[in-house]
Parts: C-alpha cells; structure tokens; sequence
C-alpha cells in the first residue's frame, strides 16, 4: 500500500472565513445570553435556558477562537 | 610525522600482506575537490580477484587523523563511464578492526553485492567527506588579507592492496597557490594539479603531498544547531532553526575597520563572507529570521515551483573567528511530509542543515509530534543517537512527545530522508477545540453561579426581606405581562384567521381557529387568577396594581370586542351577505378595538419600565 499524504481535517484556506462567522455567531449568542441574565428575574430564570445558551456560545466560541489561532499561524 | 607514519605502514605491510594479497587494484582515480571548506575525496577503484577464493569484501583503510575528520563514507558500484555512469548498488561500509593493523590505521570493510570470482572485477566508487582538513596557514591575518590555507594528504593511494595504476587530482577554488609537493609526473592544469599515473605500487605506499593555496570560501560552521520541527495535524509542520555560527577560517587580527570594509568589501575582507543561502522545500510559507533583539531585516526569498531559497545576512561581516547566533523559522504544508501507511502515521523529513555548504559540529534534530501520539519509531540512512523529552506548547495537558536525534559532524551529504513512524487517534485532534470550549463554558458557569447566587450578609434585615418581596412582585408581574402577551397573540391569530376568510370565503376553518382560541384564552386566565390574587394580598405590590387590574380588564374588554367583531363576520359570511355590508356592520367594533389594543399597548410599556 502506497503511503497516503495526511492533510487537515478543514482546509487551511477556510481558516479565516471559519474564525470570523463562528466567533461572530458566538458573540451574538452570548450578547443573547447576557441580556438575558441583565432582563429576567431571578425567579422567573430558567437554569435548563441558560446552560443551553452558554454551552452553544462556548461551542461556537471554542471553534472560533481555534480557528482564529490557526488562521494567524499558532498551529496549536 | 611523516616519518613515523611511513615506518608504521612499513611496519602495516610487512605484517598484514599476506592475509589481504588476493586482491589486487588494477586502477584507482582519486579526485579531491577542495573548493570548498569541506573537503570531497572520490575514489573510483578498479579491483581484480587475483587468488583462488570468491571474493566477498574489500577493505579500504584510512589514517587515523583523517578518519578523525571523516564525517560521511559512501560507497557505490558503477557501471559505465562517464556520464552515462549509472549508480546501481549503494554498498553497506562497515567499520572493522583487523588483528595485526596499526592503530594509526582504520578499516573499512566494503561488502560486494556478489562474490567475485577468479579473475573477475569489479568498479566501485567511494566518497569520503572530510570536516575540518583544511587548515588555515596563517592562522592569523588581518582584514585585508586574503585567506591561505594547507591540505595534506598522500599522492599514493593507501591501500592493503597492490595498486597497478593510479592518479591524484587536486581541484583547488582558484588558480592561485601559494607551493605544492612536486614529485615526479606532477602537472598543474589551472586551478588543477595532477599526480600520477603511478603504476606498480606495492601495498600500503605512502608519499605526502602538501598543498598551499587561497581560497576565501565560506567557512561556516554550525557549533550547535538545534532543528524543531513540530507537526500540527491542523495543516502545518512548524520548522525552527537555532544556529550557533562561526566563521572557522582564519582569525582577524588588528582592528576591524567597517568604513575600509564598507567602500571596498572585496580588497579589505575577502576573507570574510555576508550571506548564507539556505535552500528550503518548495510550498515554504511564513519564513522569519531573527535573533535574540529581534527581527534581521537583511534577508532575500526566492520561491518557485521546485524550491525556496532564502538568503541571509548576518548583522556583520563574518570574519575568522567571529559568531553569530540567529533563529530561522518556516512552515511547510503537511501533505508533503506527512503520511500513512498501514494505520500508522509518519513523517518524512530531511536531516542536516537546509544551509549551503555548511558544517554542523552537533546536531540536535528535535521532532514534536502532537500530544497523544503513540508507539514512536524512528528509521534513519545512517547512526544518530536518539533520546525523548516532553515539550509544554499551545494548549497542552501532559505534553508533545519529543524525539531529539543528536549527531555530530554533519555535512550536506547528511541531507537525506529520515522517517518518524507513529500511532495518533483522530479523535485527539479534537483536544484543542474542547480545551477552548470548556474554557469558555467555564466562564459562563462562573456567571451563572454569580448571578444564581444570594450573597447579602444580613438574611433578616427589613430592608433585604423587601426587597426579596419587591422581586416576587416583580416576578410575579413578569409573568401577568408574559400571559397579557400570549392573549395578544392569540388575537392576531384570530384577526388572520377572518383575513383568510375574506380570501378564500370557508366558515368552517375559521370557526375552528375560533374554538381553539376559545380554549387557550379560557387556560390563560386559569393562570393569572393565583398571580393576580397574589399581587392583591401584597403590600408591595399596591401601587402597580391599579395598572395591573386596568391591564387586565382591558384586554378582556378588548378581546370580548373582538370576539363579537369576529362572531359578525362569520355571522354575515354564513348568511352571504355582501362585503360593504359586512363592512358597515363590524366598523363600530373595529374603532374600539384600535383604541383598547392602543390602550393595552400603553399600560404593557408603562408596567415594563418600572
């Protein structure tokens, strides 16, 4: 069997397009969650509602932030 | 010395003939290539099985202060001539010691790919690459002179064999020289001097030869280079370079004087060299050269489809003795060192400096395979030392296994491929992302937990149980908004139900819309009764809830009003009655209803500022 070169899971093209929309829609979902700490009640808040919101931010940011490393060249 | 050696090879072929006599070399041409500061001895020998038995194996020994310097041996079978030469077998060279050699001899056993019977013979080539050999004589000069240098060596093949035929070429950087050994049938071509043809030379002949010639080559030597290349699974493979150079020529005396050497650089420091060019692999990307205060902006790349070339520029002119440590750094796409084969990855480097013509004393070949990478082999053309170590970078828990291979006397004949097998899961390339996640998400819990958490000290004070009542209040008026809201919406969803009907003209759908609404209206005041008896019997609450009582009284109203309006509507469409009709009939209920839902509107904006 002939050796098979190894490339990258995403091309490193996508880099910067991939770190700029997933860290946006991170931001946007964490201004989401922020507002919504700020506005409802304490009684009224729904903890199910904030883990969820907090966990998809971290999610988009998580990927964002490695993105935005690879993209600048810290190949981690 | 000379003396002493000759008496020991004397010595050499009186005791050793005998057991090596089968062989004899019927003709040997050396070529020396002196131009640069590594020397290059090509001998291509001729050999003839003389005796009875098969033949397997020639030796080839060397002196002991040349094998000193001896960085690289290589030995291949040619066929052919010329440049038609083509190289077939490349032939294992083994160190050996033979009883009865003096210890100022070194052997090297060379193994034929098969034996060579009575008779027969057999060409092969032999490279031997020599560090350090050139001394420089003076050793001191000062900047305007020019840079001399001694080569010596034998202008006899040295061999346990009988050598019919033989000759020596020199091939010196210029045609200047300073004096040479003449002996008989020495001629001087240019920068060439030839000796030879000798013939019928018994074993282990000797006759030193000296040559004294300029040369201002180059005499860059790496004292220390250290080589880390990481892998990232992520695209890249990380290249960084640490070099410890020294010009090792000969040294500078007196003052250095930067105005001579500026205006005329090739009169006053010819001994001296600017640049280094370093050749990289094609597809180089994110190249910097530095050092310890900071980026060099002297440096030049060339890239195109075959190679890099980056040529640099110390922050001096390198003179004798001088040194200079810098930092290299490039990143080279994956997919061309990277592989797999049979479930197991490895990468396929180059060892040795990418530096043209330059000498490593020591080598340190660090590989920085990425954190969870398992069952690390490594296959090499040649012996190195290998050890581990674990290396802290971005994002790590435990660390990146390192294989440090460390050889000494590196020469660019040591620029071949070597390969790092390993094991690595694809699921740990997904440690980083979730690192940063958890990372993240930590923050968020932190948030969470501060906002979720009650930290006044006095638990009793009047002033904090109000305030624990005004947020119930609040809470509690929240949710009257939240069910205010949902009646609302179930109001639009009743006027777009009359809106279809104007359209498509069917009761029945809309009456259905009609009895749905009927019940989530009927389930929604279910809920605000506790919350508004609730905000009745809190003090708190006393003065929101007039605006309170009045929203919800005007949503009833204002939903009474639309059911009636929508009761018409339906009444007239059943009993087909004309659309200026249906107008006429609902227009009183339909000013109201603007102004109550107005109204509603007004007092949601008024309770939600509060």
């Amino acid at each position: 069997m002939a050796p098979k070169p190894i490339t990258s899971p995403v091309p490193d093209a996508w880099y910067p397009t991939l770190a700029v929309f997933m860290l946006a829609i991170g931001l946007v979902i964490t201004a989401s969650f922020f507002i919504y700490e700020a506005t409802s009640l304490r009684k009224n808040r729904s903890l199910a509602k904030e883990l969820i919101t907090g966990a998809v931010a971290s999610v988009f940011l998580g990927f964002g932030s490695l993105f935005l490393l690879l993209s600048s060249g810290v190949y981690v | 010395m000379g003396l002493r050696l000759d008496l020991l090879l004397l010595a050499a072929a009186l005791l050793f003939s005998p057991a090596l006599s089968d062989l004899v070399i019927l003709k040997v041409d050396r070529r020396v290539d002196l131009t640069s500061q590594i020397v290059r001895v090509t001998s291509t020998l001729k050999v003839e099985n003389n005796g009875k038995d098969a033949v397997t194996e020639v030796l080839l020994v060397f002196p002991d202060r040349q094998v000193k310097n001896l960085a690289y041996l290589f030995a291949v079978s040619s066929a052919g001539k010329g440049k038609a030469k083509s190289y077939s077998h490349t032939l294992s060279v083994n160190e050996i010691n033979l009883k009865g050699m003096p210890p100022s001899l070194v052997g090297y056993l060379v193994s034929l790919p098969e034996p060579l019977g009575k008779g027969e013979s057999y060409t092969l080539d032999v490279l031997a690459v020599y560090t350090h050999s050139l001394k420089p004589f003076p050793e001191k000069i000062t900047q305007a002179d020019i840079q001399l240098l001694v080569f010596e060596d034998s202008a006899y093949y040295l061999s346990p064999y009988e050598v019919k035929a033989q000759s020596l070429t020199v091939k010196l950087p210029q045609a200047r020289i300073e004096s040479y050994t003449r002996i008989e049938n020495t001629k001087l071509h240019g920068s060439d001097i030839k000796y030879g043809p000798y013939e019928n030379l018994p074993p282990f002949s000797h006759s030193p030869i000296v040559v004294h010639f300029e040369s201002n080559r180059p005499f860059a030597v790496a004292r220390e280079l250290v080589r880390e290349v990481e892998i990232s699974h992520w695209g890249n493979v990380q290249v960084t370079e640490y070099y410890n150079v020294v010009n090792r020529g000969s040294e500078i005396t007196g003052e250095f004087s930067r105005l001579e050497f500026q205006a005329r650089p090739h009169i006053r420091g010819p001994s001296s060299f600017r640049n280094l060019v370093a050749k990289l692999p094609p597809r180089t990307h994110s190249v910097y050269y530095r050092d310890e205060i900071g980026n060099i902006s002297t440096s030049h790349l060339w890239s195109d489809s075959k190679k890099t070339e980056l040529e640099i520029e110390p922050r001096y002119p390198m003179f004798g003795g001088w040194r200079t440590a810098f930092t290299i750094g490039y990143g080279l796409p994956l997919q061309d060192f990277l592989f797999e084969s049979e479930g197991k990855r490895f990468l396929n480097f180059s060892f040795g400096s990418p530096i043209n013509e330059i000498i490593v004393d020591t080598l340190f070949m660090k590989i920085v395979l990425p954190e969870g990478s398992n069952d690390i082999t490594v296959t090499a053309p040649f012996p190195i030392k290998e050890s581990r170590e674990t290396k802290l970078s971005h994002l790590d828990l435990v660390g990146r296994p390192v294989i440090i291979l460390e050889k000494s006397n590196v020469v660019p004949e040591h620029n071949q491929y070597f390969q790092v097998y390993y094991t690595f899961s694809g699921i740990s390339m997904l440690r980083e992302p979730l690192m940063l996640i958890f990372g993240f998400f930590f923050l968020f819990i932190t948030y969470i937990l501060y906002m979720h958490a009650d930290i006044s000290i006095s638990k009793s004070s009047p002033s904090y149980l109000a305030k624990m009542q005004w947020e119930e209040v609040q809470a509690v008026i929240q949710q009257v908004e939240n069910i205010v809201s949902r009646c609302l919406a179930v109001h639009e969803k009743l006027e777009a139900s009359l809106q279809d009907l104007s359209r498509t003209g069917v009761v029945q759908a809309c009456k259905s819309v009609r009895k749905s609404a009927d019940s989530t209206l009927k389930e929604l005041y279910k809920e605000m009764k506790p919350l508004l008896s609730f905000l009745q019997s809190s003090s708190q609450a006393a003065h929101i809830l007039p605006k309170v009582e009045e929203l919800v009284t005007k949503e009833r109203e204002l939903q009474e009003k639309l059911m009636t309006k929508h009761l018409t509507v339906v009444d007239c469409y059943e009993k087909k009655l004309g659309g200026r009709e249906i107008e006429n009939r609902i227009n009183a209920h339909q000013q109201k209803i603007t102004v109550l839902r107005q109204e509603v509107d007004d007092l949601l904006d008024y309770i939600d500022e509060l």
